[in-house]
C-alpha cells in the first residue's frame, strides 16, 4: 500500500504524484491540510514537519528521494513514452 | 550514447530550453530533481506571465511540464546534477548517484536555491519548524504560530498565504522598513494575524523535538527577544546553484555565471548558463523562460557548427 502524504499547494507533491501516475503506481493521496488527525500520525512516522512523505508498506520516505522510492517499487528509469 | 543536448534544471528556463530542443529535434536530456524552480515557492499568484492575467505557480508549470513532455527527442530524468566537465568536445554531467551521461552541449538552469540563515538552530531543526517552501509546508501550520523571516516581497506574500492556515504571523525584518512593495504592505496591514517586527536579527531558533521558539536581538536596543513559534519559514532571497560548473566558467561574487548576452553561453564552448544562474540582471518567469529559448538555440547552431 502506498500512501503520499500531501498540502494542495505543493508543487513537488505534484511532480511525486505525476511520476507515480506515469509509472502505474496506485496510491492513497492524503491532504493533511484537511486532517490533523493524519498530519499528526506523518509527523510521528516521519518524525518531521515536511511534505511530501511516501508510505511504501510501512517504509516512510521523506521528499521525492526517487533512489528510495525507485528501489522499493522497483521503478527503473523514466522514459519519454 | 551522446546526447545532442543535456539540460539541467526544471523551472521555466530549463523546461522552454526542453521545448525548443524538441522543436529542434536536438536529442536531449532533462535532468531535475525537480519540476518548478522558484514558481513552486511562490505563495501568491502570478499575474505578470503574458496570457494569464492571474495563474498559481503551481497551474502555471503543469502547463509548462504539460507543454514539455509533447516532445518526443527529450528525455525526462529525475536526478540530481553533481558535476559538469568537458573533455575533447564531450561534456560528462556526474549525478550525485555518480551515473555519468554525455552530451555535445549542456545548458545549466538549475535556479537559485533558498539562502539560509545562517542562526543558531536553523539547520538542526529543517523540517522540524524550520522550512523555506511556504507553499509546501505551510498548511502544516494551522492554528499555529509562526514566524517568516525577511520583510521583502517574498515574506509578505508568505505571510499573506499563511493568513490562510496560522493563527498568528510575525514577520521579522533586519532593516528599518520592510523592503516589500507598498502593495503588499497594504494588504499585510489589513490582516489583524500579521504582526511586523523591524531591527530584528534573528540569532536562534529553539525547541525540543520539534521548534519552540525563536531568539532576535533588537538592533537599536541590543535586547535579546523571545517570540513563541511552531514554525520559521527563511524568506531572505536565494542564491544560484551554479558550483557544479566549476572549473569550466567564470562567476560574479554573487556566483552567477558569467555568459555572453546573446546566447547566454559561458567561456566554455557549448556550455550555456540561464536564468537565475547567470548575471543578467531582472529576474523573471518570463525572462528565465526567454532566455531559456535563446540558449536552446544556440546551443543548436553551436552543434550545426561543430558539426561541419
Amino acid at each position: 500500500m502506498v500512501k503520499i502524504y500531501s498540502t494542495p499547494t505543493c508543487v513537488y507533491c505534484k511532480t511525486l504524484k505525476g511520476y507515480f501516475k506515469k509509472n502505474a503506481i496506485e496510491f492513497e493521496d492524503i491532504d493533511i491540510s484537511k486532517d490533523e488527525q493524519q498530519l499528526q500520525k506523518m509527523i510521528k512516522d516521519s518524525g518531521q514537519m515536511g511534505v511530501p512523505v511516501v508510505d511504501i508498506d510501512g517504509e516512510v520516505i521523506v521528499g521525492f528521494d526517487k533512489v528510495k522510492i525507485d528501489t522499493l517499487l522497483k521503478i527503473n528509469q523514466i522514459k519519454h513514452d | 550514447m551522446i546526447y545532442d543536448l543535456i539540460i539541467i534544471g526544471g523551472g521555466p528556463a530549463g523546461i522552454t530550453a526542453g521545448i525548443y530542443a524538441g522543436r529542434q529535434k536536438m536529442k536531449t536530456l532533462l535532468m531535475t530533481k525537480e519540476f518548478g524552480g522558484q514558481m513552486a515557492k511562490k505563495a501568491t499568484e502570478i499575474c505578470n506571465y503574458p496570457g494569464f492575467e492571474k495563474i498559481s505557480g503551481a497551474e502555471l508549470i503543469e502547463k509548462f511540464v504539460g507543454h514539455l513532455e509533447k516532445q518526443e527527442s527529450v528525455e525526462i530524468k529525475f536526478a540530481e546534477a553533481g558535476r559538469v566537465e568537458k573533455e575533447g568536445g564531450v561534456f560528462t554531467v556526474t549525478t550525485t548517484e555518480n551515473e555519468k551521461i554525455q552530451s555535445n552541449s549542456v545548458i545549466i538552469a538549475t535556479g537559485a536555491d533558498p539562502r539560509p540563515l545562517e542562526a543558531i538552530g536553523e539547520k538542526e531543526f529543517i523540517g522540524k519548524g524550520v522550512g523555506y517552501c511556504v507553499t509546501c509546508d505551510g498548511p502544516i501550520f494551522k492554528n499555529k504560530t509562526i514566524a517568516i523571516v525577511g520583510g521583502g516581497n517574498a515574506g509578505f506574500e508568505a505571510a499573506l498565504f499563511m493568513t490562510n492556515y496560522a493563527s498568528k504571523i510575525y514577520i521579522l525584518e533586519f532593516g528599518t522598513e520592510p523592503k516589500a512593495d507598498q502593495e503588499n504592505k497594504n494588504e499585510a496591514k489589513k490582516s489583524d494575524k500579521i504582526e511586523i517586527i523591524t531591527n530584528a536579527s534573528v540569532k536562534e531558533i529553539k525547541g525540543d523535538k520539534f521548534v519552540g521558539s525563536l531568539i532576535y536581538q533588537d538592533n537599536i536596543s541590543k535586547e535579546n527577544k523571545e517570540l513563541e513559534v511552531q514554525g520559521v519559514f527563511i524568506e531572505i532571497g536565494s542564491q544560484p546553484a551554479t558550483a557544479l560548473v566549476k572549473g569550466l566558467v567564470d562567476f560574479t561574487k554573487r556566483d552567477e555565471i558569467m555568459v555572453e548576452s546573446e546566447t547566454f553561453q559561458t567561456k566554455t564552448p557549448g556550455l550555456f548558463a540561464v536564468g537565475d544562474d547567470n548575471s543578467g540582471p531582472y529576474k523573471q518567469i518570463i525572462t528565465a523562460a526567454g532566455e531559456g529559448c535563446k540558449a536552446s538555440l544556440a546551443a543548436y547552431d553551436y552543434l550545426r557548427k561543430v558539426k561541419n
